[in-house]
């Protein structure tokens, strides 16, 4: 596939080029994309309002049908039966695929879906592809995203009368830059502009800011500091955030997450129902096809059920001469899911740990997403709080979406002569970014959890002597071996003097602005020299356009470690 | 030292008030962002060195007195910020957002902080010296040894001063007598003809140490009344003198609570408080005024070191 010449930066240079000209500043429009749904929201002028396309719906399915001679995305589609959608046609959960390996778990766990999700398993782009008159036709998760974004624009441009270029999206805490340099390649070919990518908790956070915000002046009380425990869990991803709020702005203390959620928790329940489930349905044919997807609507419909009642009768005939007929009470539900529920739970401990917050300190905790409404995520999130409710004011589906769509609005630079938009998020970098020295190991530079925009710098040393060059291998992630962290680029520092291994220092200096562009910059000091001929390496990341880490191991067979560096002990 | 580009600490950053006049929030935006961003990497610091000089103080950054507690940071952060992130100002406050976030960082966390205040010579223990915000005069440039300081007594309201040097000295027109404004608000010969203009040689060049008590005791104080007998104002008849010995007070004071905490460990913080407060009290029943001012700089102090 030729890839599209497009940078962001000059992108954003343009734009900024054409608002000085115009009068009435572009609102950026925010989009929810979501593993099962989407939506859009825009700033109006007075408030956040939600964009609904011609069938009168605000949430739309997130899929794309690849059935006739134009893919259909799930905007403008009309669903005549929910089976259509697992017909192998339709292809969804791509956010759950994009910008993924087939090594990935998450894309093994992909591949009981009515669609073609085919690995290898060496590390490559996995092969994906849509049933259509009895072809596999291929496709990517940048195309059919791309595709349903494409439709989502044309909405919004019929809606508001006006050309829409700049979004802010939403994206899992747990994307690391690969992916979303992905989701910002859909997003430009689709014609739009990322203006910024928001955690979803992030944005659900600014949402309550501006709540916050309008109680005080409604109140004419004192703006004293909130802080609030926000847990977002939808189909594809679960995102935790704590946030520090005042004033109209909010600080996010710290964010975890992981690539768990609703769809993980519908499998589980499938295997349950159907022990050999996977392996009935990984040959892909046409009747099997047809069984799952009947299989996966009584599952689906099940645990929505659960939510609301205590225990829920299951029957359904898979048409193969198996039938199922089953009663799942909540206990069954949650036992089978033990593993999701742990999972959350560890992810809630670990964010109140990093904002170094007691969980007596939340003064309230928001759930939001579509898992929001399983009760036991409620106790769970009531318990290691100590809280008898949870946050009332917001719609769960909705907050994330309204978030980003205020957010559009601040950095479209509109004013609010109310104050409602007289908002602020201070953003944390989810992932830790270093570099690999002292053989495998990964070195932070910036760890986890930094307030951005953020710039910090270490020095490294060679390790033998008379090294007169020295490989920057940049990753993302919080593991200790290089291995099991995200690549995102490699240069190579050059025209180091000669000298003792340990005497020349390599300045790395990582620098985030605040709409989250990572530039590496490295350079060589000699001490005591005057000399500064050497030119500094100033490098975007991430680099790397594939999302194997096969370039590592190339360095590492043709430099070995002659080209490694090591760290500098801190002088007192 | 090597300088392979321009440091963070070079680049000239204004401070808070400076900036307010030509970053005029929001609205700038679509200019800067024509420029793309210039990231400039600090080269010339050694790990674990904090180069203080060239940095920019931390807490002029942020506007707020080095006694601040992390409250009133955390207050003027968040108030600053909304001022210059990029999100509002655009990409231009890209560095100084780095700088206040870097400020935050260090000044929220007491560790980083005591080191920080180590490394800019400031003393933020419950027992230092700096009295800064509690006397009258502020100061015009750095901090120095000497500091001018008018015995109020002695002062016929002859106005030479203010005469020589406007900046520095001012007139107390309810009280009819001179008093230092900003200490060093005029060139030093202007101060000096000042200095020796007043015919009664009431301006003294002290101790900055001892200038927040003298300023402090110098302001009359109201004088208990008994019915409609006494009652009026009243200062110490010798300032100096009474400035040594509330000095001194204020030590032993300090000892007393030190070795109170120390005895106490044992008793819950509520208990030890209480006692030490006890004590204290009795201590300064003689200062009834002063004691107010006692437990608002200890209390200030107990906040900090939470």
């Amino acid at each position: 596939m030729s890839e599209p010449a497009y940078t962001v930066a000059s992108d954003s240079e343009t734009t900024g080029e054409e608002k000085t000209s115009s009068a009435f500043p572009e609102i950026a429009i925010g989009i929810d994309i979501g593993t099962a749904q989407c939506s859009v929201a825009v700033w109006n002028g007075s408030q956040v309002e939600l964009l609904k396309n011609t069938r009168n719906q605000k949430m739309m399915r997130s899929y794309v049908n690849f059935k006739d001679d134009v893919p259909l995305g799930g905007v403008s589609n009309q669903l005549s039966h929910e089976h259509e959608m697992l017909s192998g046609a339709a292809i969804f959960n791509m956010k759950r695929l994009i910008g993924r390996a087939d090594t990935d778990p998450v894309v093994h766990a992909s591949k009981s879906l009515p669609f073609l999700v085919q690995t290898l398993d060496i590390g490559v782009r996995p092969f994906i592809g849509a049933l259509v008159n009895n072809v596999w036709r291929s496709t990517t998760p940048e195309e059919v995203l791309a595709i349903y974004l494409l439709e989502l624009r044309a909405m919004a441009e019929v809606a508001l009368k006006r050309p829409i270029r700049n979004v802010v999206l939403t994206i899992p805490v747990s994307f690391n830059r690969f992916q979303v340099t992905r989701i910002e390649r859909a997003c430009a070919m689709a014609g739009l502009h990322v203006l910024r990518l928001m955690p979803e908790p992030t944005a659900v956070a600014l949402l309550y800011a501006q709540q916050q915000q309008q109680t005080i002046h409604d109140n004419m009380g004192s703006g004293s500091e909130k802080i609030a425990l926000i847990f977002n869990m939808g189909a594809g991803y679960c995102d935790v955030a704590v946030t520090a709020t005042a004033g109209g702005v909010s600080q996010i203390k710290a964010l975890a997450g992981s690539p768990i959620g609703g769809e993980d928790m519908l499998q589980n329940m499938m295997r349950h129902l159907l022990p050999d489930s996977e392996i009935l349905f990984s040959n892909h044919g046409i009747s099997e096809i047809k069984s799952m997807g009947l299989l996966r609507v009584a599952t689906q419909d099940a645990i929505h059920k659960l939510t609301s009642q205590t225990s829920v009768q299951i029957d359904v005939d898979l048409g193969n001469g198996s039938k199922i007929c089953k009663v799942v009470d909540q206990e069954e539900f949650q036992e089978v899911n033990k593993k999701v529920f742990e999972k959350c739970e560890s992810l809630i401990i670990q964010c109140l740990r990093d904002a170094k917050g007691e969980p007596e300190d939340v003064t309230d905790i928001i759930a939001v997403g579509g898992c929001s409404y399983i009760p036991k995520i409620r106790n769970l999130l009531m318990s290691i709080c100590k809280k008898q409710e949870l946050y009332k004011g917001m719609n769960p589906l909705e907050a994330a979406v309204c978030g980003a769509a205020l957010e559009g609005a601040v950095a479209s630079g509109v004013n609010d002569p109310f104050g409602n938009l007289d908002l602020l998020t201070i953003q944390v970098t989810p992932l830790a970014i270093g570099i690999q020295a002292v053989g495998n190991n990964f070195v932070p530079i910036i760890p986890r959890n930094t307030t951005m925009p953020a710039r910090k710098e270490l020095v490294f040393t060679t390790v033998h002597d008379n090294q007169t060059g020295a490989l920057i291998v940049v990753y993302e992630g919080e593991e200790k071996k290089v291995e099991g962290n995200h690549l995102l680029g490699y240069f190579k520092i050059i025209g180091i003097p000669p000298a003792p291994r340990g005497v020349p220092e390599i300045n790395v200096c990582m620098d985030i602005d605040a709409s989250n562009v990572l530039r590496v910059l490295a350079g060589v000091v000699l001490p005591g020299s005057q000399h500064h001929g050497i030119p500094v390496m100033e490098v975007r990341m991430p680099t790397v356009d594939d999302g194997h880490g096969w370039c590592a191991e190339a360095l590492h067979r043709t430099y070995g470690s002659s080209l490694d560096l090591d760290t500098v002990q801190k002088k007192i | 030292m090597s300088v392979y580009v321009v440091s963070v600490g070079q680049i000239s950053v204004p401070i808070a008030s400076q900036v307010h006049g030509h970053l005029d929030t929001r609205k700038p935006m679509s200019r800067w962002r024509q420029r793309c961003i210039v990231i400039r990497c600090h080269y010339n610091k050694r790990p674990g060195g904090r180069a203080s000089a060239e940095k920019k103080n931390y807490y002029e950054l942020l506007g707020v007195s080095v006694d601040s507690n992390a409250q009133k940071i955390k207050e003027a952060y968040r108030k600053l910020q909304k001022k210059y992130h990029p999100d509002i100002a655009g990409q231009k406050g890209h560095e100084y957002t780095l700088m206040l976030n870097e400020a935050y960082k260090v000044l929220m966390r007491d560790d980083l902080r005591r080191e920080y205040d180590a490394s800019i010579g400031q003393m933020r223990g419950p027992y230092g010296t700096n009295y800064s915000s509690l006397g009258y005069s502020s100061w015009k440039g750095p901090l120095r040894p000497q500091a001018l300081f008018v015995d109020e007594n002695a002062c016929i309201g002859c106005r030479e001063c203010v005469h020589h040097a406007s900046n520095t000295f001012q007139m107390d027109e309810a009280l009819g007598c001179a008093r230092v404004k900003v200490q060093y608000g005029d060139d030093d010969q202007k101060i000096e003809v000042s200095v020796d203009s007043c015919p009664v040689n009431c301006i003294h060049w002290v101790d900055t140490e001892e200038l927040a008590a003298l300023e402090f005791l110098i302001q009359p104080q109201p004088k208990e009344g008994y019915g409609v007998f006494g009652g009026g104002w009243e200062r110490p008849a010798n300032v100096f003198m009474a400035a040594k010995s509330f000095t001194k007070q204020l030590n032993q004071q300090a000892g007393t609570q030190r070795n109170a905490r120390a005895n106490t460990e044992e008793e819950t913080p509520a208990q030890a408080e209480a006692r030490a407060n006890a004590v204290m009290k009795i201590k300064m029943e003689r200062f009834s005024r002063l004691w107010k001012w006692m437990t608002h700089i200890f209390g200030s102090n107990k906040l900090n070191r939470e």
